[in-house]
């Protein structure tokens, strides 16, 4: 078992193809799963590399990209469904012309110019890679197919990208101003209420406060799994509110290296790893490498988790929003230890619910689904920057440990994790109840 | 800290602009005059560089140019400008015409009187040996040095002690030739010491690299060994973050660890500038980086440990975003120099500017930053007021004083896009320029210290071969000094001695050699 990576992704594709004697017309061509494994990698790469991919914005390409997967997919086959009239605002696609379509050229155009629309603004680096992918994996499928198959697939894929991003324009999360932290936004005043906890600048103001109200995919709307007020925000040692904060100032204070191993591996910083979305897809992406899947075991893979990850940033961000919940680090500065601070940096917006723990729930409770109960795995994720890789039994029990990896780390409340968690399960219902196939 | 430093300067003497509002200078471009017509042109592997380096290769006193080329040659531009008067220069063949170059440092590495200049580039880099008369020639076969086949994109300098020779530091960017996935491919960094006998050693890995676009030997903590800053592009490194070296002469290097302080930042470094603001004797250190930049000093209750905290947003110089123009998006910061520009005895800042090619998440019109510290501790912008605030795609610079008026003249290297030259018209307070020397190895007393004393405050330069991005100078050092008309000087020379105290008069160049009285340098007409 191996951590998901681009490397590993390419990696035949680049030594047999391209670095090699052997002329690309003579060499197999990739197969479809080959070819979803190339551009997922390229997107975990983009993410980690692209300024305005913070996690929301990361969850809302999987999103987008799963869907892409899933509608190629699906169209080429007489067993699976359509999305279309599933999913919030997605009307049904364009067509495939009558004849033979090389599925894997399908994938490749669709996801190519998904990808290259949703990171239009990665930096010239991300589009030199984003070309090489596009060009020497093209040439490599089209090589061995015949002129006509290769010119009706690769205009079925690009029709039905722009199907997609179509679709993604009207959601409500294309444009991220400023890097997300948009200059006008006013902060809620009172002592309950977040503020900024950084000398950072451009994060004097938080992380896209506007995100929960985006369309959501497969559940209603942001609202739809609203949770219950945190504890009353309270001053008063006797307090819920302040026992909530002296847990996490305590747990501080008594970390075991297993704890402290726990934060920095589910720490999923933005711009310096594959965020928590990333994250997980990750953990698929290599379920999906280990048993060997088909096509279409990809796809329902991808478009049921990118969706899934999507609409749990946007029912998080609602909860975010409407409590603005200051952080710990705030708090306990101010009532408990001037000179404390959280052994993780502290994301630069409000608290509740933890958002890795909504995610990780909602991915959790969708893995679950498709994989089983007891579906035991080795997570070697953050293993790009240098930790140790972690043994988990089940996808709950690593999201479990996500969710409590943010109180170790000094960032979130208890009461954040577990209703966080406990959202993203909700969020995952309706997911779960899309219908992918025929039977 | 600040407001015991506040209290210091209360009671020294009177500067002439020791209020709240630094006078603002004005600096006239003088581009279209100048003789200099160059641009640092090139695509994906030029997106970083675009050095200058500004120093005396002919041994008139004043400080020639040269500028990296990228894929066009690069070019050596000889100083024709008279005192006080227009900034003049003019094309010289020199030998240094390479391609490929990104940036360049002035070192005399040889100890020969006369300055070499190492030459990083896409590719094997060349030191190239001062001939005099502004011609050089490639020397790395001479001296030993292997130029390797990397990305260079930065360099530091130092001699370690009883070394005759220098060692020198080169920082190397990521695999070039890695087409798919770059990311994490950052290549090693280079350390040359000196070999038995003269030249060099072959390199050792400064492993692990993550990717430099700045490197600076430092006796960050007065010491009297300088360890090695490396400021590090975190879009590349996996696993990385900014770096501290031990150098020790005859250890190999050794990072600084978070057992011993060092606490991890990760940021898009992209060029250091070191300057002792608080005249402590330890230097702070402005990083650029992307949005957000830093500056660091020595955290309170640091107790010898590199335990470095962030002060950038209570100082005014995070410069996150452009202060003029209307592009509200983050900047993209790369060279950053101290300077004194309206010699009030206060160092100030400027930072170049530019988006690094096609990043529509930052600003594409990104005037460059001239910040003036206040007494205070604090910066004001004025680049738009002195008329700095170029909107051009900026990389490289130097802050020297061309025209030998005592005021810091400026040229920026902006990627394809002509260079800019601008004089600085003042005005200014009083001023000194000096340069110590030395017989033996390292003339220049690199490692060393100035201290220049005003009634009870004192300012401190420590004399260093690196930092900025990809760009260097040597000759003058200069300090202004408010309204005072005459000053103490002294050096700290590289190997721990101390230079007496020396009054000079204010206004003046002066050679400061070791065990002599201040020299009195006065320009003539060659």
């Amino acid at each position: 078992m191996h951590s998901f990576t681009r490397r590993q992704a390419i990696g035949g594709l680049s030594t047999a193809l391209l670095l090699s004697a052997v002329p690309a017309h003579a060499a197999p061509a990739p197969v479809p799963q080959k070819v979803i494994s190339v551009w997922y990698g390229l997107i975990l790469d983009l993410v980690r590399h692209t300024p305005t991919y913070t996690p929301p914005v990361v969850s809302r390409t999987l999103g987008y990209a799963g869907v892409a997967v899933h509608e190629a997919t699906a169209s080429g086959r007489d067993d699976l469904l359509t999305l279309a009239g599933q999913l919030n605002g997605l009307a049904a696609g364009p067509v495939r012309e009558a004849g033979a379509h090389d599925e894997a050229l399908v994938l490749h155009a669709a996801l190519g110019a998904v990808v290259a629309k949703l990171f239009f603004n990665t930096g010239p680096t991300g589009q030199r890679a984003l070309k090489a992918v596009t060009d020497k994996l093209g040439a490599a499928i089209e090589a061995p197919l015949a002129p006509e198959v290769a010119r009706r697939s690769r205009a079925y894929g690009e029709a039905l990208a722009a199907h997609v991003v179509n679709w993604a324009a009207g959601d409500g999360g294309a444009e991220i101003v400023n890097l997300g932290f948009p200059e006008d936004h006013a902060l809620t005043p009172g002592p309950a209420h977040w503020v900024p906890t950084n000398r950072i600048a451009l994060q004097q103001k938080p992380l896209l406060p506007h995100w929960g109200a985006n369309r959501t995919f497969a559940m209603p709307e942001g609202k739809s799994c609203r949770l219950p007020p945190p504890p009353a925000y309270s001053e008063d040692p006797g307090s819920d509110f302040y026992t909530e904060a002296m847990e996490v100032y305590e747990v501080s204070k008594t970390l075991t290296e297993d704890q402290r191993a726990i934060a920095a591996f589910w720490s999923d910083d933005a711009m310096l790893s594959r965020t928590p979305p990333g994250h997980w897809m990750s953990i698929a992406l290599d379920a999906l490498d280990a048993e060997g899947a088909d096509q279409a075991r990809y796809a329902d893979v991808l478009v049921r988790l990118g969706i899934v990850l999507a609409d749990a940033f946007i029912g998080c961000w609602q909860g975010k929003y409407e409590y603005d919940l200051l952080r710990p680090v705030t708090y306990i500065n101010r009532l408990i230890d001037p000179g404390w601070t959280p052994i993780l940096a502290t994301p630069p917006f409000p608290e509740y619910p933890s958002g890795h723990s909504t995610q990780s729930g909602a991915a959790a409770e969708v893995l679950t689904a498709l994989f089983g109960a007891d579906h035991a795995f080795t997570d070697e994720t953050p293993t790009i920057e240098g930790m140790a890789p972690r043994r988990f039994a089940s996808f709950w029990a690593a999201a479990d440990e996500a969710g409590i990896s943010r109180l170790y780390g000094g960032i979130h409340y208890r009461a954040a994790i577990e209703r966080g968690l406990d959202q993203g399960r909700c969020i995952a219902a309706y997911t779960n109840a899309l219908k992918t196939g025929r039977t | 800290m600040r407001a015991a430093l506040l209290l210091v300067l209360l009671a020294a003497p009177c500067s002439v602009h020791a209020d709240d509002a630094p006078v603002v200078p004005t600096f006239a471009e003088e581009t279209a005059t100048s003789g200099i017509d160059h641009e640092y042109t090139g695509e994906w592997q030029y997106m970083v560089g675009g050095g200058a380096a500004a120093f005396d290769c002919d041994g008139d006193g004043r400080q020639d140019l040269f500028l990296a080329g990228g894929e066009s040659p690069a070019r050596l531009y000889h100083n024709d400008s008279d005192p006080g008067g227009a900034l003049t220069f003019s094309e010289r063949p020199s030998g240094l015409e390479l391609d490929a170059v990104t940036g360049a440092y002035p070192l005399d590495v040889d100890s020969d009187g006369m300055m070499d200049l190492v030459l990083l580039r896409v590719g094997a880099n060349s030191v190239m040996r001062g001939l005099g008369d502004c011609r050089f020639s490639a020397a790395n076969e001479d001296w030993h040095f292997d130029g390797g086949d990397g990305w260079s994109t930065a360099l530091a300098a130092t001699w370690e002690k009883g070394a005759s020779w220098p060692t020198i530091a080169i920082g190397n960017y990521i695999d070039r030739h890695e087409e798919f996935s770059p990311w994490g491919s950052c290549t090693d960094n280079w350390l040359h010491r000196p070999a038995e006998g003269g030249g060099f050693a072959a390199p050792l890995a400064l492993t692990p690299s993550y990717c430099p676009l700045s490197m600076l030997f430092t006796d960050w903590n007065g010491s009297g060994t300088p360890s090695l800053r490396v400021s590090n592009d975190r879009e590349y490194y996996e696993g990385g973050e900014e770096q501290l070296w031990h150098v020790e002469p005859g250890q190999p290097p050794r990072l600084y660890s978070a057992a011993e302080g060092w606490k991890a930042l990760k940021i898009w470094g992209m060029g250091i500038a070191s300057y002792d603001l608080k005249g402590d004797g330890t230097p702070d250190y402005f990083l650029t980086s992307m949005a957000d930049h830093k500056l660091q000093e020595l955290a309170p209750g640091a107790d010898g440990a590199p335990d470095y905290r962030d002060m950038a947003l209570a100082a005014g110089v995070t410069v996150q975003r452009p202060f003029t123009g209307g592009d509200i998006r983050p900047s993209t910061g790369w060279h950053a120099e101290f300077e004194d520009v309206n010699n009030d005895g206060y160092a100030d800042l400027f930072v170049a500017k530019g988006n690094v090619s096609e990043m529509p998440d930052f600003a594409m019109e990104d005037p460059n930053n001239l910040l003036l510290q206040r007494p205070d501790g604090t910066f004001m912008e004025t680049a738009d007021k002195a008329g700095v605030a170029s909107l051009s795609t900026s990389r490289g610079a130097v802050l020297a004083d061309l025209n030998l008026d005592g005021l810091p003249d400026l040229v920026v290297v902006n990627r394809n896009g002509p260079a800019q030259v601008w004089r600085n018209r003042g005005p200014g307070g009083h001023w000194l320029n000096l340069r110590p020397h030395r017989d033996g190895a390292n003339h220049d007393a690199v490692g060393g210290w100035i201290e220049v004393r005003t009634g009870e405050r004192i300012q401190r330069r420590e004399l260093t071969v690196g930092g900025g991005h990809v760009s260097g100078e040597a000759g003058w050092w200069h300090f202004g000094l408010g309204s005072a008309e005459a000053a103490d000087v002294r050096v700290l020379w590289p190997d721990g001695t101390a230079g007496d105290w020396q009054t000079v008069p204010s206004d003046g160049f002066y050679r400061l050699t070791e065990g002599k009285p201040p020299e009195r340098w006065t320009y003539s007409v060659p």
